[in-house]
């Protein structure tokens, strides 16, 4: 301030010089950076999708962490401070998120996220659905999704949807980035190709294995891999086993001959331990998203890593 | 844990009845008789509507589909047409029910020992691409039908701002923003319904909002001008009407700032001022007995919550404090003749502490202590200690045991024991953090 005082107190010539290297120096720099899309995504899966495909054009954060039931995830306000610079809001949908991604979008007071706007990405709408109810659906029937099973990014079909979903949609939002995220889309989808290819002589002993899973997240993963979900922890989507259940499950395991529980690392591990000890199975802690775990770090890992822990169940 | 445990124990226990006698893993097949066969078929869990057999009737209708049955993906296409043509609103009720087994009789404000509390019906949609409006309906036996809230959100505004006409639960002060069939008490602190209102502060007017993080963290003000800030004491009549001239409305304002102090743990921390003229009582006259006196609100409330992620489903925790002070005009300007001053000659405080942990996915415990210079009995000191234990069958409902001892200055303390159970039907909304 006392510079500021001086400055004006001297010559034009003395004021004139360092306004002229500024806005020379301003000029030079004014080079812009490519403007960055801002990305929010509900899940970590989501997350590593979109920064792939938006690569140094996006910036891109996430909600829920890959070791968090996407479920129940607390509103928390730090939150809407994302989702109120965000450019785009990507979800899973199928009321995934109902409990807790409104309140955010709503508290964020952002008009480029709210419903309907570019930036509102329902990334469900562009894939091809699970357990759709077609009769009446109610509560008796547990957690059901009324709009179809919400955990379709266990499937790399669906991994592949997403990204160019997100291409073309970044593309909308950023025209001048649209040949970029068609090449880093482009380069995902090859980069997956390959890693199935790796995988794929591990799908054929995993396939027909009788297999109970905790939850119904994993149907879209027993679409791909071809294993048989003979059962689920669950007696109800969403609702905690009950010992009746458990020990008709423990039945169905020894007739199907179901070796293997695969749940969550959210889920207490104490529940599958006591049917394994009955049925002589193997309990498989699962990563479902991406940073659930070691060797998840990203959403081919992942889902190489769910592959990989399956197969070595089966001889 | 002692759910998850006894639920672990009565598993083995099922299994260990069950197994010597229908599993018969070591018999050969050959041996086993046919009812034995039935048996295990109706035991077995892929015969009982559960997870695995909604599945199959789900796999089955998408078989029967033409896409289905045509060698196509077994996965369908989300449909690309409305899921509401008709734009009705949502629609969603939640019941109270309040058991009130308390020994020395119910303490209930209707005096009923079994009674519905409450039926709160919601309804709430976009009511344009400009606002949304959310109305909640309340019946119950005393008041029959009230109007809790209705009102007008803009959603379009500039800079992030957020605007509501119309009526809503006042933002003072943290429980008071919640409705009370979501507390995790039965009813509000004390200091509240003493200061606010047995069903908590409401006002009818406007409400301005903006979130703001100039140090990195979240920040909120909100302010509101309403048509009171507490409930009018019934039977008061002032010599003019509370809301005559502006200065008789009711104004708050809230700032929250909240923190994150780690990815498990988090801080809020907010002030509010509530002022507005209200009726205190003055000596009888034939046309009035009260007249206008300035009251205002100042609290501090605080919040800290631990969650450890991975282990959300079955561990939390919260410790939360509310702190009040009522300050009363003590020499309001009274109208002429011999009429004297009977309101409230001081002010008030009072507060609480809350903690409640999770001990189950289900399961939870919690406490409070309370504390209130009650305004209704001059001032004299209201304490309150108790103790919750509540268990969620589901996100949807929940059940409450609980006791309240009660201890009033001057007058002998009394026990509450009470039972609730609340239920939400349809698409009801998740309420604010």
């Amino acid at each position: 301030m006392r510079m500021s005082f001086r400055l004006l107190k001297g010559s034009p010539m003395r004021i004139m010089t360092p306004l002229a290297l500024s806005v020379a120096l301003l000029a030079a720099g004014a080079r812009p950076a490519p403007a960055q899309l801002k990305v929010v995504t509900s899940t970590t899966d989501l997350w590593d999708i979109a920064r792939q495909v938006g690569g140094t054009r996006a910036t891109v954060k996430h909600i829920s962490e890959g070791y968090q039931d996407p479920h129940f995830v607390e509103a928390k306000p730090s939150f809407v401070l994302d989702l109120q610079k965000a450019d785009a809001f990507a979800y899973v949908g199928l009321q995934l998120e109902v409990g807790w991604a409104p309140v955010l979008v709503s508290g964020a007071r952002n008009q480029k996220i709210s419903q309907g706007a570019p930036g509102d990405v329902d990334v469900s709408r562009a894939i091809p659905l699970l357990d759709i109810p077609s009769g009446n659906v109610d509560r008796s029937q547990g957690d059901v999704h009324p709009l179809g099973n919400p955990h379709y990014w266990l499937d790399p079909a669906n991994g592949r949807r997403i990204a160019e979903l997100f291409r073309d949609r970044f593309s909308e939002l950023d025209p001048a980035g649209a040949s970029i995220y068609a090449t880093n889309a482009r380069g995902f989808e090859a980069k997956l190709d390959a890693a199935a290819k790796e995988w794929a002589p591990l799908l054929a002993k995993i396939k027909g294995k009788p297999v109970v899973a905790w939850h119904t997240s994993w149907r879209y993963f027993a679409e791909y891999t071809g294993m048989n979900l003979v059962g689920f922890m669950e007696p109800k989507p969403g609702v905690p086993p009950s010992p009746s259940h458990l020990a008709g499950l423990i039945l169905t395991m020894q007739r199907t001959g179901a070796k293997v529980i695969i749940m969550e690392p959210w889920y207490d591990h104490k529940t599958a331990d006591v049917v394994a000890s009955k049925t002589g199975a193997t309990v498989l802690m699962l990563a479902p998203s991406v940073g659930a775990g070691p060797g998840t770090e990203d959403y081919i890992a992942m889902l190489r890593n769910a592959v990989t822990q399956v197969a070595r169940v089966f001889p | 844990m002692t759910m998850r445990r006894v639920q672990v124990l009565a598993a083995i226990l099922a299994g260990a009845i069950l197994a010597p006698g229908r599993m018969g893993a070591q018999a050969p097949d050959s041996a086993r008789t046919d009812s034995t066969v039935r048996a295990r078929a109706r035991a077995d869990s892929a015969a009982k509507a559960d997870s695995i057999a909604l599945m199959r009737e789900l796999e089955k209708g998408v078989a029967a589909s033409p896409s289905g049955g045509s060698g196509t993906p077994r996965g369908q296409v989300p449909a690309t047409g409305s899921t509401n043509p008709r734009l009705l609103p949502d629609v969603s009720v939640v019941g109270d029910l309040m058991y009130d087994l308390s020994p020395k009789g119910s303490t209930q404000e209707n005096g009923s020992r079994l009674g519905v509390r409450e039926i709160e019906v919601a309804f709430q949609a976009a009511v344009d691409p400009y606002f949304r409006g959310d109305v909640f309906l309340g019946f119950n036996d005393l008041e029959k039908v009230s109007i809790e809230q209705a009102f007008l959100t803009a959603t379009a505004l500039p800079w992030h701002l957020e605007a509501r006409l119309g009526r809503q639960l006042l933002p003072f002060g943290k429980q008071n923003t919640t409705h009370r069939h979501d507390l995790h008490t039965f009813e509000y602190p004390w200091v509240i319904q003493r200061f606010l209102g047995a069903e908590g502060g409401k006002g009818t007017g406007g409400s301005l909002s903006k979130i703001f993080s100039p140090f990195g963290f979240y920040q909120e003000v909100i302010v509101t001008v309403n048509d009171r800030i507490a409930e009018p004491v019934e039977g008061l009549v002032p010599d003019t009407p509370t809301n005559q001239s502006l200065a008789g409305l009711g104004y708050t304002a809230r700032l929250r700032n909240y923190l994150d102090l780690t990815q498990n743990a988090n801080l809020e921390i907010a002030a509010s001022v509530a002022t507005s003229q209200v009726a205190q009582p003055v000596t009888t006259s034939e046309e009035f007995n009260a007249v206008n006196a300035r009251q205002t609100l100042v609290g501090v409330d605080v919040t800290y919550r631990w969650r450890p992620l991975q282990q959300g489903l079955y561990r939390s925790f919260i410790l939360q404090g509310e702190y009040l002070r009522q300050i009363n005009e003590q020499n309001p300007d009274l109208p002429p003749g011999s009429v004297t001053y009977l309101g409230p000659s001081r002010g008030y405080n009072g507060g609480y502490l809350f903690a409640r942990y999770q001990v189950g996915r289900r399961s939870f415990i919690g406490a409070r202590g309370d504390m209130v210079q009650d305004p209704e009995a001059d001032g004299s000191t209201l304490a309150a200690g108790s103790g919750y234990y509540e268990f969620f069958p589901s996100e949807f409902s929940k059940l409450v045991a609980g006791m309240e001892r009660v201890s009033p200055k001057g007058q002998s303390a009394y026990t509450r024991i009470i039972l609730q159970a609340t239920f939400a039907l349809g698409p009801h909304k998740p309420h604010p953090f």
